[in-house]
């Protein structure tokens, strides 16, 4: 009997020449759960784990806010081809969809670059609390730069379009500036961490 | 630019026949961060090299260097001719 059983992956063991019938009769031996059992042939990746690959959260960044603006482009260009109309009030709830459609993508996705970056330290390690750090340094710097802008440039649309037009776009603004501080820290991070490395034993 | 930190973890991880998974888990960090360490890509706090030399039963010096470790053999092997 493989002495640190309980240690071991079925996998492991699996490698080190027991049968799965055999594997199975010692869990049980050993009294473990069907949970356990279930765990254990079936292990769930940790959730640092599903980090994915760096191209792949590029390519997440970059569809999020590309698919952001272009809605925000339409709906702004629509509203101006028709003046007045009940259409460019409704920008706004389309909008507020997409904030929470980008929202969704960036905390719901159960890595520890999503909610956990906004929440706690815990699960961290000293690495990755510098690295969320420099996410939210990098991420503040951006955001006062777009604040200095968007402040301007809303008051500068209402005075320029009076009415509902001018409304319209402030708030366009002000939902990219609100979608952008809520998700720039994630997206940062997401952009510079390096690929994930298996947790594979080494080969010398 | 300061010279980077070398390190023997690889080496030693790979002596104890310890998957990257384990030496973390063992230290309480998280797995990606001993491949950055033996790639060279983190440099540790003062904290965390204690840490791992006091894991490995070495002294600091054993574990992180300013110059490029010469091989363990070769280490060795001299220290056994000069014996």
């Amino acid at each position: 009997m493989i002495d640190d059983f309980d240690k071991l992956s079925v996998t492991e063991l699996r490698l080190r020449g027991m049968t799965s019938d055999k594997i199975l009769a010692e869990q049980k031996r050993r009294g473990m759960s069907k949970e356990a059992i279930h765990d254990a042939w079936f292990p769930k990746p940790p959730t640092y784990n599903r980090i994915g690959s760096r191209r792949f959260r590029r390519r997440l960044v970059l569809a999020t806010y590309t698919g952001w603006f272009l809605l925000a482009a339409i709906l702004l260009m629509t509203s101006m081809a028709l003046p007045g109309s009940i259409i460019s009030l409704e920008a706004l709830p389309i909008l507020l969809v997409a904030n929470g459609v980008v929202l969704g993508v960036w905390f719901f996705r159960k890595t520890y670059i999503s909610r956990e970056v906004l929440s706690s330290d815990k699960g961290l390690d000293e690495r990755l609390v510098q690295n969320r750090n420099q996410a939210f340094r990098r991420a503040f710097q951006i955001f006062t730069g777009l604040i200095l802008l968007a402040w301007p440039l809303s008051i500068a649309v209402m005075l320029a379009q009076p009415g509902h037009q001018g409304f319209v776009d402030a708030f366009v603004i002000y939902f990219a500036v609100a979608v952008l501080a809520s998700t720039l820290p994630t997206a940062i991070w997401a952009w510079r961490e390096p690929d994930p490395l298996e947790p594979e034993k080494l080969q010398v | 630019m300061a010279p980077p930190i070398q390190n023997r973890i690889a080496v030693l991880r790979a002596e104890r026949d310890l998957s990257r998974q384990q030496l973390a888990d063992a230290l309480g960090i998280n797995y990606q961060t001993i491949g950055y360490l033996e790639r060279g890509d983190y440099n540790p706090s003062l904290e965390l090299a204690f840490r791992i030399a006091e894991y490995f039963g070495l002294p600091l010096e054993a574990v992180f260097s300013r110059q490029p470790f010469a091989p363990m053999s070769s280490q060795l092997y001299r220290k056994e001719e000069s014996a």
